[in-house]
C-alpha cells in the first residue's frame, strides 16, 4: 500500500469515527435542547391554567388563548398532584398523516375539591424538522470539510514526500559500475536531507569500494600473468633437455598442469571483470547465425569423434547488438558446454530466431539445480582442467546486456535460453 | 632468423633468447624502450618479438616509430594484458600478432613463422620439409607431390609442428593451438590423441615417413631424427 493512500486511510477511519462520535452527541444536545424548551412552555402553559383555576374555578377557554389541543376532564372526586411529559403520534386528517406531539398531562383539584386532568399537546413536528435540518446541515459541513482536506492533503503529501520518492527511483536506478554520482536534489526537510547524506555517502563508499577491488584483482591477474610466463618458458625449455628421468618428467608435467590451470583462472577472472568494463566495449549489430557457425566449425572434428548430431535452424535476421568479441565468447562457452556434457551418439540442437537463443542437448541426467552452475567455481565435473569459470562467464556477459538466461534439465535433455531481447520491439 | 627481443622481465627474456636461439633464429635482445628504439633503427629483423609494458615507456611507442620510419619486420606483441582494446590498438597502429603471457614457446615459434611468411613475399609460400611440402598460400598439403586430404584442425596441427621441428611440443600448447584460449574442453587430450593419429596415418598412407614421435609424459615431437 502506498504511504498516501495510507495515511489517507487512517484519515478517513478517524474522520468517520470522530464524526459518528460527535454527530451522536450532537444530536442529543440539540435533541435535549430543543424538548427542554418545548417542556418549559408546556410547565408555563400549566402554571397558567392552574393560576387561573385556583382564581376563577372554572376552565378558560384554552382554545382560543394558547391556539392548541387542552383536553380536560373533571372527576367527582379529589386527584392526588401528578404530572408527566411523553411524545406521542397523532392523526392528522388534514394532511392524511401521523404528526409527533410532545404532550403533558397533569392532574389537580379545584378549590371546590374536584380532581381535574389535563392534557396539553405541542406539535413538535416543527422542532424536529428543525432539529434533522441541523443534522443535515452538520452532515453536508462534515462531508465537505473531509472532501476538501483531502483534496488539500494529496498535493501536500506528495509535495512532502518527494524527496523521498526521488531518492527510491535514484537509488534503484544506482549503478556500481558507473560513475554517475546518485544526484538527489535539495530538500529543506531536515530528514530527508538526512537520508539524502546517508544515502550520497554509502554509495560513494560502495563505488570505491568496488573500484578498489576491482583495481585489485585486475592488478593481481595481471601481475600474476608475468611470473607465470617465466614458469612455463623455464618448464618449455627444462622439457627439450636430453636424459630426463621419469621422475623429472613426471615432475615437469605437474608443473605444467599447475601452470596451465593457474592461467586458465587468471584468463577467465580477467575475462569477467573486462566484461564489466562494458563502456570500453564497440557494440555493432552481429548476427548470432554467423557466430554459432563459426563457432561449430571449431568443434566440428571433436563433434565427429563423439557421433553428435547438430542441428541448427537460424533466422538470418537474427541480429543481436554487442561486442563482437564477447558473443563469439558467449557462444564459444556455450557450445563447449554443451559438447562437453554431451554423451557420445548425442545431439545438439540450436534454435535462433528474433527473440531467443534456444540450445538443447542430450546429457546425463542432473541432480543438482542447474541454476548454481552460473555461479562462480562451480563445477559439474572433476576434471581438472576445468576451472568452473565457463557458464559463470556467460552469465556475466548476458547480465551486462541486460539478457535474461535460463538453464533447465528434464532428465537427460539439457536447455539453454537466451532471452537476448526483452522488449520485442526495438 | 634475426630476432629482436623486447621484454623488461630478465628471466623471461632470457628463456626466450634461449628458446629462439634452440630453434636456429639469431636473436637480439632490449630491455627498455630506450634501447629498443635503439637497436630497431641500427639493425634489420625478420620479426620484432615485443612486450607493451616496458619501465620506461609503452611498447606501442617501438611500432609507432618503427612504422614512421618504414622500418622492414614483423611485429609481435607479447603482453600480460589480454584485454580487448589493448589487442586493437597494437594491431591498429601495425603489429601483425597479438599474444597473451603466459604462452606456450611452441605458439611463440608458430606465430613468428607465420608472421614472417606472410611478410617475405617471395619464394616462402611453400614450407618444404623432405618429402612434406605445405602450400601456405592455398593451405595444400603435398607428400611426394601427392595431394593431403586434410581437415582444417590437422592442417593447423601440421603446420605448428613444422613451426617447431625438433622440439618437444605438449598437448596442452596444442589444445591453445587449436581451439584458442576461451575454450575449455575436457577431453582435449583424446582429441589431440585423435588428430595427431589421423594425420600421421594419412602421412604414411602417401607413402611419407613417421615424423610425428610421442614423447613420453610430455606430447609430440616432429622430428626426423
Amino acid at each position: 500500500m502506498k504511504l498516501l493512500s495510507k495515511s489517507t486511510y487512517y484519515f478517513l477511519l478517524l474522520s468517520i469515527l470522530t464524526m459518528i462520535v460527535g454527530g451522536a452527541l450532537l444530536y442529543f444536545t440539540i435533541k435535549s435542547i430543543i424538548y427542554r424548551k418545548i417542556d418549559n412552555s408546556l410547565i408555563t402553559e400549566k402554571t397558567i391554567i392552574q393560576n387561573q383555576i385556583e382564581q376563577i374555578d372554572t376552565i378558560p377557554d384554552f382554545d382560543a388563548t394558547f391556539g392548541h389541543q387542552i383536553e380536560v376532564k373533571f372527576l367527582n372526586y379529589p386527584l392526588r398532584n401528578f404530572q408527566s411529559i411523553k411524545d406521542t403520534d397523532i392523526y392528522d386528517s388534514r394532511s392524511n398523516s401521523f404528526l409527533p406531539y410532545r404532550y403533558m398531562f397533569f392532574s389537580g383539584n379545584t378549590i371546590s375539591k374536584k380532581g381535574y386532568i389535563i392534557t396539553i399537546f405541542q406539535v413538535s413536528s416543527e422542532k424536529r424538522e428543525l432539529l434533522r435540518n441541523i443534522n443535515l446541515y452538520m452532515f453536508f459541513l462534515f462531508f465537505s470539510l473531509l472532501l476538501i482536506s483531502i483534496l488539500i492533503n494529496f498535493p501536500i503529501a506528495r509535495r512532502l514526500w518527494r524527496p523521498f520518492y526521488i531518492l527510491v527511483s535514484r537509488a534503484t536506478k544506482f549503478d556500481i559500475q558507473s560513475d554517475k554520482p546518485l544526484d538527489l536534489p535539495f530538500t529543506d526537510i531536515n530528514e530527508f536531507r538526512q537520508l539524502n547524506k546517508v544515502f550520497d555517502q554509502m554509495a560513494h563508499k560502495m563505488r570505491n569500494d568496488y573500484l578498489n577491488l576491482k583495481e585489485f584483482s585486475e592488478n593481481e591477474a595481471h601481475e600474476i600473468k608475468t611470473p607465470l610466463a617465466v614458469i612455463r618458458s623455464k618448464t618449455d625449455l627444462l622439457m627439450q633437455q636430453k636424459n630426463l628421468n621419469k621422475e623429472s618428467i613426471s615432475l615437469i608435467k605437474s608443473i605444467n598442469e599447475a601452470t596451465t590451470r593457474l592461467f586458465k583462472l587468471t584468463h577467465g577472472l580477467l575475462l569477467i571483470s573486462n566484461i564489466e568494463n562494458q563502456s570500453i566495449h564497440e557494440k555493432k549489430k552481429v548476427s548470432l547465425k554467423q557466430i554459432i557457425e563459426n563457432s561449430l566449425d571449431n568443434y566440428k572434428e571433436i563433434m565427429q569423434l563423439k557421433k553428435i548430431k547438430v542441428e541448427m535452424e537460424a533466422m538470418d535476421e537474427a541480429l543481436v547488438e554487442m561486442n563482437e568479441v564477447l558473443a563469439g565468447v558467449l557462444i564459444s562457452n556455450l557450445l563447449s558446454n554443451a559438447v562437453r556434457f554431451n554423451v557420445d551418439g548425442g545431439f545438439i540442437k540450436c534454435h535462433v530466431d528474433d527473440r531467443y537463443l534456444i540450445f538443447t542437448n542430450s546429457g546425463l541426467p542432473m541432480t543438482i539445480d542447474p541454476e548454481i552452475l552460473f555461479r562462480r567455481f562451480h563445477k559439474a565435473s572433476d576434471n581438472p582442467q576445468s576451472v568452473g569459470l565457463g557458464l559463470s562467464i556467460v552469465k556475466k556477459i548476458v547480465d551486462s546486456y541486460g539478457m535474461l538466461i535460463t538453464y533447465t534439465c528434464r532428465d537427460t535433455i539439457h536447455e539453454i535460453k537466451l532471452h537476448y531481447r526483452l522488449n520485442g520491439d526495438s | 632468423m634475426k630476432l629482436l627481443i623486447i621484454e623488461d622481465d630478465r628471466s623471461l627474456c632470457r628463456s626466450i633468447n634461449d628458446y629462439l636461439k634452440m630453434e636456429g633464429h639469431i636473436c637480439e635482445v632490449a630491455q627498455t624502450l630506450h634501447q629498443a628504439i635503439y637497436k630497431a633503427e641500427d639493425n634489420i629483423y625478420d620479426c620484432v618479438i615485443l612486450d607493451i609494458g616496458l619501465p620506461d615507456g609503452s611498447g606501442l611507442d617501438i611500432i609507432r616509430e618503427m612504422k614512421s620510419n618504414k622500418l622492414a619486420g614483423g611485429i609481435l606483441i607479447i603482453s600480460a594484458k589480454s584485454s580487448l582494446e589493448n589487442k586493437l590498438t597494437g594491431l591498429k597502429i601495425g603489429a601483425d600478432d597479438y599474444l597473451t603471457k603466459p604462452f606456450h614457446f611452441a605458439e611463440l615459434s608458430a606465430r613468428i613463422n607465420s608472421i614472417c611468411r606472410k611478410n617475405n613475399f617471395l619464394g616462402m609460400t611453400e614450407i618444404i620439409f623432405n618429402e612434406i611440402r605445405i602450400n601456405t598460400n592455398d593451405n595444400q598439403v603435398y607428400v611426394n607431390d601427392k595431394l593431403l586430404n586434410l581437415t582444417k584442425k590437422e592442417y593447423d596441427l601440421l603446420l605448428f609442428f613444422m613451426a617447431n621441428r625438433n622440439i618437444i611440443i605438449t598437448k596442452e600448447s596444442i589444445v591453445e593451438h587449436l581451439w584458442g584460449d576461451d575454450v575449455i574442453l575436457t577431453d582435449s587430450f583424446d582429441f589431440v590423441y585423435t588428430h595427431v593419429k589421423n594425420l600421421r596415418k594419412k602421412i604414411i598412407a602417401s607413402d611419407g615417413r613417421n615424423y610425428i614421435k610421442c614423447v613420453y609424459g610430455f606430447g609430440y615431437k616432429f622430428s626426423d631424427s
